[in-house]
């Protein structure tokens, strides 16, 4: 498992770093049609993501985590408030190319993000789009699809990939135009068991090389991964900190819908029975050292 | 259920990977050499020049290392087009244009001449000059050569204002979404079937009725290729794409003196076929 930067190391950084991400009491409502009520997506969002921060935003259905998703990179522009990526304010049309040069994006379904008929092909769509010398983007392309563990597929056309290979070459044709963040818009949540472990440990090694992962899921044990997890509900934060925190408030999370990972039920649960039993775990590891703690206390 | 397996008989040009010098000719010097040829061929109105095109089409497969079923394989559907042709033209071509050549049969409107039998033998070596040819050419070349070959060749026309670049681009997505759309055909026949809707119980001759059976499948295509449509915009637009906006190429062409000559053999034997003097 992965060592979590600890709260205290985050706090110092939050405070010297510049924010990559900053969105500036950032409310959005989409356009009704027909006069129907409008229903505002967002309400005054105030957030910021910092440089290599992991980042997982979580909420039910229609709590507005894919809209606010799409505000990273000047998809959609805020009704009221600002998002500023590093420095530039989405608002402006003439600053979007460089916004999403910065801000790259990943969706839900791969098969309608691939263009190309070769994964070499697509890789290098973007890389023509920002007008990448020709004879550097063998070099960014060979790079992109190490780092996405499809080397070995350079050729192959998109259709012979499985579901998560294609997820991965959609990550790699954003990676390999360099962004300082990566945005997971339900990435995983078309893929099986093997797809989305082996599409995390990509993003794993990604935020490990230093990019920021913003990340919307439905699965819990995913935001337990990240560094910060943010909980929407109707278009607020309402609660955000680090998982360890956020997974204790069971009872506020199941209110608004929401699950807490299956290990930090299990650890809750068992506290209640045991109080010297950790409630703060958050993963299937983490409840095994614990047990096992227990166990060797009991056997002195 | 075999008749509902699209994905696997749908691909475009059936590529074999084999090492030929067929194979390794630059793809922009191919295209057009092919094109060349095939034009040319449909201009080619005597016996003679159309048994060397003939000959021509097997050299090529004996060149590229192919084997020669698959390009018959190609021949075989067209072969009903081909007979409903030959005798539409037996039958009233003699009479439409100025009657030359020797009257073999002459009653009321039948009119048969020599003339009119050449066209029919003629058009139908045509026809399967023109399989074979274009065979050769689609299986020797992954079909991302072909598309990068005539975005070269057409990038002239970018003097004339003509979007080059988008235009390869909605052919490259184009061909893309092949594969994905018989996919979805495939996955909404199976819905509907188990919902009770019969495909394909049609014989072949009610035509009628197998264009209806296709009806609940249009509308959800549709449906969700405008979807798709969507997404990939989106998905196009995080990848910077601006329509219009100059951008680099990643695939650059390397025509060398080989394919000069291959393109310049093509030309000089086209002519000859088309326009010596053949007795007959």
């Amino acid at each position: 498992m992965r060592a979590k930067s600890s709260l205290a190391s985050m706090g110092v950084d939050r405070m010297e770093r510049q924010p990559l991400i900053r969105a500036e009491d950032v409310s959005f409502q989409y356009k009704g049609d027909l006069g129907e009520k409008v229903i505002p997506a967002l309400n005054q969002i105030r957030l910021d993501i910092y440089p290599g921060e992991y980042v997982a935003i979580i909420g039910r259905n229609g709590s507005g985590k894919s809209t606010l998703s799409k505000h990273f990179n000047g998809i959609l522009q805020p009704s009221r408030g600002d998002v500023w990526v590093d420095g530039w304010n989405t608002k402006e049309k003439s600053r979007l190319q460089e916004i999403r040069k910065k801000v790259g994006m990943v969706f839900q379904n791969p098969d309608n993000q691939i263009i190309a008929t070769t994964v070499e092909d697509d890789v290098a769509f973007g890389l023509e789009n920002i007008q990448v010398p020709p004879e550097e983007m063998d070099e960014r392309i060979d790079a992109a699809l190490r780092l996405a563990g499809l080397s070995s597929m350079r050729r192959r056309a998109p259709y012979h990939l499985s579901e998560g290979q294609k997820q991965r070459l959609a990550i790699a044709g954003v990676i390999a135009m360099r962004p300082a963040c990566l945005v997971l818009d339900e990435a995983t949540s078309r893929l099986d068991t093997y797809g989305r472990r082996e599409l995390l440990r990509v993003i794993r090694r990604l935020n490990e090389g230093g990019m920021a992962i913003v990340t919307v899921t439905h699965h819990m044990s995913e935001a337990a991964e990240a560094d910060r997890v943010i909980v929407l509900d109707e278009g607020s934060i309402v609660l955000q900190g680090p998982p360890r925190e956020v997974f204790q408030k069971q009872a506020f999370l199941q209110e608004r819908q929401l699950d807490v990972p299956a290990a930090s039920r299990i650890a809750g649960m068992v506290h209640e029975r045991c109080p010297s039993f950790r409630p703060d775990l958050i993963d299937s590891d983490e409840v095994a050292g614990e047990v096992r703690r227990l166990i060797g206390e009991g056997e002195k | 259920m075999t008749r509902f397996e699209w994905s696997r008989k749908i691909t475009i040009g059936h590529y074999i990977p084999i090492d030929s010098i067929i194979h390794r000719l630059d793809s922009s010097c191919k295209l057009l050499g092919f094109t060349v040829l095939i034009v040319a061929i449909a201009f080619c109105n005597s016996y003679f020049g159309n048994v060397l095109f003939f000959t021509f089409a097997l050299f090529l497969f004996v060149l590229s290392r192919l084997p020669i079923r698959y390009g018959l394989s190609g021949i075989k559907p067209a072969i009903p087009f081909m007979v409903i042709l030959a005798v539409l033209q037996l039958l009233f071509y003699g009479g439409g244009v100025t009657a030359s050549g020797t009257v073999y049969i002459h009653y009321s409107f039948l009119l048969i001449t020599s003339d009119s039998v050449r066209l029919v033998v003629v058009s139908a070596m045509r026809f399967v000059e023109i399989i074979l040819v274009s065979s050769v050419l689609t299986l020797s070349t992954p079909e991302t050569e072909l598309m990068h070959g005539m975005e070269r060749l057409l990038k002239p026309l970018k003097y004339i204002r003509f979007p080059v670049h988008q235009f390869s681009l909605i052919i490259m997505i184009a061909v893309r979404f092949v594969p994905t759309f018989a996919m979805e055909m495939e996955k909404l026949m199976k819905a509907q079937a188990s919902r009770g809707a019969a495909f394909g119980t049609g014989r072949w001759w009610q035509i009628i009725r197998r264009t209806k059976d296709m009806f609940p499948l249009m509308i959800p295509l549709f449906r969700s290729a405008m979807a798709r449509a969507d997404d990939l915009v989106l998905a196009m637009e995080c990848r910077c794409f601006v329509p219009g906006q100059s951008r680099t190429t990643y695939r650059r062409g390397k025509a060398r003196s080989r394919d000069f000559s291959f393109l310049l053999i093509i030309i000089g034997f086209s002519l000859f076929a088309l326009f010596y003097p053949f007795p007959g």
